[in-house]
């Protein structure tokens, strides 16, 4: 039996140019994370109500941690949900 | 001594001269014990996230106060007692703002750095680089 000969795969090209996410902290400069600050807050926290990762917004580890620390404490005080309803 | 942050929920169905009246009660706390405090702020009826006790709204208040520990725990037994309060939360500041302060400094030093160097040549671009 003759098989074809097993094609090489063709590097796929990109198909599509990704833009490069940037950290909206580092960005705009802003310092202080508040947990008061539900208008920024709820920028990461997509509806099901939990925080969204870094791989989706694109925030760096060290402000990801201070945001994380802000949004705990905000639903501490019910500024924020922990879970949608 | 160290910065706090002391906010709490109240029941938002009682008048506005009971919350006046556990404002006064906590700062009397604050100050019997040699603390400060630095502002009473209230933040009005907001909604809820979660149901808490049933409610579905609530009046915020705000104290930053500057206190020690002792006092700051005297402050959240009261406040776990009052029958108004709903739910109350302390947030030490002082870490934060030394780090606020940190980065605000670096800042300004890079800044009078750059405005130095450039201070001839360019002084239209270092206002826009700045920012």
């Amino acid at each position: 039996m003759i098989r074809a000969p097993k094609e090489k795969p063709v590097a796929i090209q990109k198909q599509y140019y990704r833009r490069k996410k940037v950290c909206k902290f580092c960005v705009e400069r802003i310092d202080a994370i508040n947990y008061k600050d539900v208008k920024l807050l709820s920028q990461f926290v997509p509806e099901r109500a939990k925080i969204m990762p870094r791989r989706i917004s694109g925030v760096c580890n060290p402000h990801q941690r201070l945001l994380a620390d802000a949004i705990n404490k905000a639903r501490n005080i019910a500024l924020l949900p922990f879970a949608a309803e | 001594m160290r910065n706090y942050e002391v906010m709490f929920i109240v029941n938002p169905n009682i008048l506005e001269e009971e919350i006046d009246k556990i404002n006064s009660q906590v700062e009397g706390i604050v100050t019997a014990g040699g603390g400060t405090v630095d502002k009473i702020e209230k933040m009005g009826k907001r909604k809820l996230a979660y149901a808490v006790e049933k409610f579905r709204e609530g009046s915020y208040v705000l104290f930053t106060i500057v206190a020690d520990g002792p006092i700051v725990k005297e402050i959240e037994r009261r406040l776990r007692v009052m029958e108004p309060v709903i739910k109350y939360i302390t947030v030490r500041m002082n870490e934060e703002m030394r780090r606020l302060d940190k980065i605000k400094a670096h800042r300004a030093k890079r800044a009078a750095r750059r405005s130095s160097a450039h201070a001839s040549s360019a002084p239209a671009e270092q206002s826009a680089e700045e920012f």
